[in-house]
């Protein structure tokens, strides 16, 4: 085969568009990278050391990974019965349960938020008496970290609940349930041991998802008053030129090993192997 | 008393009853097929049993013991799926253990009874595979070996041949009723293919929309079908309308051509009543030699080569007929078109 029939079989249109997409995604990028760097040309990583030597960066990207960690189990927790059994038992809620799971597209977060505020900053008492059960969650420490956990929740149910469900859907979870069951497992038994197992890379990219959310997530952290690492950026931001860049390729970087960390427990197949 | 038994069961779904009064008593050891076309019931009756489905009306009974609402992981009752239903997440020795030790049962007694089933079923070789690297009808085998290792009081099949190509599903089909003999479990079998149901079972169940048509051995279900359904669903028919012409001597008149039948159930018939008669293709036979009754004379209407089996059509009056013949290199076969005379003996002519 000479030069020009490999040059005719070459597919010229799909690496130019290739090309110009992975460009697009990855100049800003560079340029963020670049502009990090050029703080001071004797340190050219002035802008991270500094970043990383401040102590309110640690303490909010921590705060923020616990909350997005606590995110991640509860919605586990919550979202993947209610898939399991909707698609076990009650196919006919499915469209009621994906209008609900769009809900946090259509009212935004700052809705959320002052909603939450607006219930919770109140006492709980026994209905139509003065007997206090429970003080406003707002007021003391706990009580908004359930606020703001519950409200990351609502923020990020519509992506959880879209991978579990779309893993659900790539491996037959009526028959897998029923052969369990015909085996004598219980409902705990299955779940464990055979539908979460299956549907792991699809938890996984959930969990990455809510994970992204979370970290960067601004509105809520803020009107709740909690010291979360999405409003340190944006105070960040707005007084200062260089960190935040650094801090931004840092985020790209978790970002990206998340997604490499998730191809390497999937083995860059989307369900467990066989799943038909 | 019987083993399993199934008394009186009706399922509905809303207003439809799916499954109406359904009877069955089967004894231990017994392997039963429910046979019928897609929606009959036959497998919301398996799944009646298996615990699936609750019956709306009616019990189950097991060794003596009432089943009907027991939970389905409760009635060790192993089941196998058309889709074979193995765990993606686990290999052939997890799969089949999976039972065991849900049971608690000491690894090293779930080891022996893995490699015992592995054994089995002729896959000892595949213990460490995942499912998906395996065959159709290896994944069946192992569905098989999991559903027989917790040792189950009865084992129900839900068309579990109906994925696989045909020369895998004969022999699996032959091995799963091997397997079931030496182990002497009581089983259900349910398909739509007639010639599994009539090659496996000990006794067949033939159902339609939801009702039991007819319950007997293969040979009784393909030779003495007690309704039109039945004879039709099973085997090949030729089905013609027909007139009474003598019913004390069971005389029927087709097109003119005349017919003497076995029915001795003529009593409620009279002379002139119109009826059904139905006759398998492979009871016509070309009459070479004096028959008294039922010889006729036909038209050659057109041969078809099957293989084993050569299909003739003939004409007789101006009803059409099939008749088999077996293959062999020496058959002499008549020329389309020509006048020949055919035979079938009164017991092949049913009045359904």
């Amino acid at each position: 085969m000479n030069f020009w029939s490999r040059l005719r079989r070459f597919p010229f249109w799909s690496w130019l568009w290739f090309i110009i997409g992975g460009l697009y995604f990855i100049l800003p990028l560079l340029a963020t990278f670049e502009f990090s760097l050029s703080w001071d040309p004797e340190i050219p990583l002035k802008a991270y050391q500094r970043a990383f030597e401040d102590n309110d960066f640690w303490e909010t990207f921590i705060y923020s990974n616990v909350l997005a960690l606590a995110t991640i189990i509860v919605s586990i927790i919550l979202i993947v019965p209610t898939a399991y059994w909707i698609r076990l038992r009650l196919p006919e809620a499915r469209r009621i349960v994906e209008f609900i799971t769009l809900m946090p597209f259509v009212v935004p977060a700052i809705i959320l938020v002052f909603g939450l505020i607006r219930i919770y900053s109140s006492p709980f008492n026994v209905p139509f008496t003065d007997i206090r059960l429970m003080q406003p969650l707002t007021n003391f420490k706990a009580g908004t970290n359930i606020l703001i956990v519950a409200g990351y929740m609502v923020l990020a149910m519509p992506y959880m609940y879209r991978s579990v469900d779309t893993g659900m859907r790539t491996v037959d979870i009526r028959t897998l349930t029923e052969a369990a069951q015909s085996l004598g497992a219980n409902w705990y038994t299955i779940i464990t041991r055979v539908i979460l197992p299956n549907i792991r890379s699809a938890l996984l990219s959930g969990a990455l998802l809510t994970f992204a959310i979370v970290v960067g997530e601004v509105t809520l952290a803020s009107f709740l008053g909690v010291d979360a690492f999405g409003p340190y950026l944006f105070l960040l931001g707005q007084h200062r030129a260089y960190e935040p860049a650094a801090l931004s390729f840092v985020s790209f970087l978790l970002t990206w090993l998340a997604m490499g960390l998730i191809q390497l427990f999937t083995g860059g197949q989307g369900q467990a192997a066989g799943a038909h | 008393m019987a083993y399993l038994s199934l008394n009186n069961v009706t399922k509905q779904f809303g207003d439809v009853v799916v499954v109406d009064n359904f009877k069955l008593e089967m004894e231990k050891g017994e392997f039963v097929s429910f046979l019928g076309p897609s929606g009959c019931g036959k497998t919301t009756t398996l799944r009646m049993v298996a615990g699936f489905e609750i019956p709306t009306s009616g019990t189950i009974m097991l060794d003596g013991i009432d089943i009907t609402n027991k939970a389905p992981n409760q009635r060790n009752v192993g089941m196998i799926f058309q889709a074979y239903a193995l765990f993606p997440n686990m290999t052939v020795a997890q799969n089949i253990g999976f039972g065991l030790r849900i049971r608690k049962q000491a690894e090293h007694e779930v080891a022996a009874r893995v490699n015992e089933m592995l054994g089995l079923v002729n896959l000892e070789k595949h213990a460490d595979k995942y499912p998906y690297q395996l065959s159709g009808g290896q994944q069946q085998r192992v569905s098989l070996a999991r559903a027989l290792a917790i040792r189950p009081d009865v084992l129900l099949l839900d068309e579990p041949l109906s994925a696989l190509d045909a020369k895998i599903r004969v022999s699996l089909r032959a091995e799963i009723r091997a397997i079931q003999k030496r182990l002497g479990i009581t089983a259900i079998f349910v398909t739509h293919d007639q010639e599994e149901a009539l090659s496996i079972s000990d006794r067949i169940v033939v159902m339609n929309v939801g009702e039991m048509e007819q319950v007997g051995t293969p040979f009784e279900i393909y030779n003495f079908p007690k309704t039109q359904f039945v004879a039709n669903f099973v085997g090949s028919l030729n089905n013609a309308d027909a007139e009474v012409i003598d019913p004390a001597n069971g005389i029927l008149a087709m097109d003119g051509v005349h017919f003497k039948t076995a029915e001795g159930d003529f009593a409620n018939r009279r002379k002139g009543d119109k009826v059904k008669i139905s006759i398998r293709p492979e009871r016509f036979s070309f009459a070479a030699e004096p028959m008294k009754e039922n010889v006729v004379d036909c038209t050659v209407e057109n041969i078809t080569f099957l293989g084993a089996v050569v299909r003739i059509q003939i004409k007789i009056g101006n009803t059409k007929f099939n008749m088999d013949t077996f293959n062999n290199p020496f058959l002499e076969l008549p020329a389309i078109g020509a006048k020949e005379k055919v035979m079938c003996s009164k017991e092949a002519v049913l009045v359904l």
